[in-house]
């Protein structure tokens, strides 16, 4: 049986970023469950762990820009290398405190980023994003 | 006395010469000979050299030709061609090929020969003190645009985190459970998140030079008006965006000039106001944009209006970061845009600007 329950991913090295973001979406129900991941490497582990196992994949990732050792735009050059099926049906939106004009150009030419988010992460912008 | 440091290579077919140079200048600087270009050839690639002069008559390789052969490979020594016979040709040939510096007629005079070589030697000083002064400015730029950069996260992130966690007191009904505390701290962190994102916007106006990008300023205005006006649902916009022909600009400045406009006709309503209104209009043809924004806010007083484009200007009852206005003026300057205002006390204000079209 398909299991229907909305999943966010969020990747992001800052603690009480996730912590507020996790919260807000609680609050929000915007999603029924949440993958937190402190690191690129941590989420791409996930992904890679669950690939064959569509029940566990998110369906929506928040990945923040700017980490130590892989980025933002690190992890979306490996994310390219999963299955379209699966890419396809999980959108990415970037989420960041960056105010600098090229990361915001480079996020949203990005073809797997609908948007890029500005922290304080609003909840009406990524609910209309879904 | 020596000029310490002073290698200069001299280079002729004929011994006599070579000797009689070494006398005149051995006491002056540090000499190099050669018999021949392929000699002085060899000297160059082992020794630094600063001043080159080299005779124009020799078998096999001329000076003219031995200079040419070097201004890809040693583009640095100075260099000074000797010549006993005057060849209108060899000359033309000289200065638009071999990058020669000065020109000599054989036989030398001491005196001349001293001088020519000491400004060039000059020369050679100021081409690397310059190289030098380049290389230094273009680290520190980019330590400070790394700077701005590293800015824009580091002192901004934890604030948002901040901003965040009173939203989330919001959304939890928790806001007015500490007397005024909650809103304190909340006027404080946009306060300071404003003036975060003024320091770049005027960090970043100085620095990044001007790029040409398509500007679609139908969706432009109705981005900026999405994000400014977020914290107040009261001003009534009205946009006008007639855009027949491509507008090629700055996107980042534009987006800084409109975005600080915009702000402030909404920041600067009457909280008396029941109608506040902000009328937007944006005219492109091929020449330029005009675009327009005015409101029925405040205004301005007739005195202020000359002192609204300074810098930290800030009027006594309604204080704003007195940032604003300077870098829309500042932001129009790099893209050679105006501004003009006008304004009646209690009535409104209305910003007119116009940027050439890049096309």
């Amino acid at each position: 049986m398909l299991n229907n329950a909305k999943k966010v991913m969020m990747i992001d090295d800052n603690d009480i970023d996730l912590k507020i973001n996790a919260k807000l979406i609680n609050i929000t129900k915007l999603f029924d469950e949440i993958i937190i991941c402190q690191s690129a490497e941590e989420a791409l582990d996930f992904l890679n762990q669950h690939i064959e196992n569509p029940d566990k994949l998110p369906n929506f990732i928040l990945l923040d820009i700017q980490m130590p050792e892989m980025d933002g735009f690190d992890f979306l050059e490996e994310y390219k290398n999963f299955p379209k099926k699966f890419t396809d049906r999980c959108p990415v939106a970037m989420l960041s405190s960056t105010l600098d004009f090229g990361d915001i150009q480079r996020a949203e030419a990005n073809p797997y980023v609908i948007k890029l988010l500005k922290k304080p992460l609003s909840t009406k912008e990524l609910g209309a994003l879904l | 006395m020596k000029s310490p440091g002073v290698r200069i290579l001299y280079i002729d077919d004929e011994e006599n010469n070579l000797q009689a140079f070494k006398a005149s200048f051995r006491r002056q600087y540090e000499i190099y000979t050669a018999i021949s270009a392929a000699e002085g050839l060899k000297i160059i690639q082992n020794v630094d050299i600063q001043v080159i002069i080299a005779d124009q008559k020799m078998p096999n390789t001329t000076g003219v030709e031995f200079f040419k052969s070097i201004t890809e490979t040693f583009p640095d020594p100075i260099r000074i061609l000797l010549t006993g016979y005057t060849d209108i040709e060899v000359l033309a040939d000289a200065i638009n090929h071999g990058d020669i510096y000065r020109y000599i007629t054989k036989p030398w005079n001491d005196l001349e020969l001293h001088n020519s070589i000491k400004n060039a030697y000059d020369a050679y000083k100021a081409k690397i003190d310059l190289r030098n002064k380049i290389a230094e400015l273009e680290k520190t730029n980019d330590e400070l645009n790394r700077f701005i950069y590293s800015i824009s996260h580091e002192l901004r992130a934890p604030l948002v985190s901040v901003i965040g966690i009173v939203g989330l007191v919001k959304m939890e009904g928790l806001y007015n459970s500490s007397g005024e505390y909650w809103s304190l701290i909340e006027t404080c962190s946009s306060k300071l998140d404003y003036y975060i994102q003024k320091t770049l916007q005027y960090y970043k106006n100085n620095k990044t030079t001007a790029d040409h990008t398509p500007v679609d300023f139908k969706k432009l205005v109705a981005e900026l008006i999405e994000v400014y006006a977020y914290t107040d649902r009261e001003t009534q916009f009205t946009v006008n965006v007639n855009q027949p022909t491509p507008f090629i600009g700055d996107l980042f400045r534009i987006e800084v000039i409109l975005g600080n406009l915009i702000s402030n006709a909404i920041k600067y309503q009457k909280i008396t106001e029941l109608n506040k209104k902000v009328n937007i209009d944006v005219e492109v043809n091929k020449e330029a944009v005009q675009i327009s924004i005015s409101d029925n806010g405040m205004g301005i007083l007739n005195e202020h209006l000359e002192k609204i484009f300074t810098q930290f200007f800030k009027s006594k009852i309604h204080h704003g970061s007195g940032l604003g206005l300077f870098i829309v003026k500042e932001a129009l300057n790099k893209i050679g845009g105006r501004i003009a205002v006008s304004s009646d006390l209690d009535h409104g204000t209305t910003f007119k600007i116009t940027i050439p079209n890049a096309k």
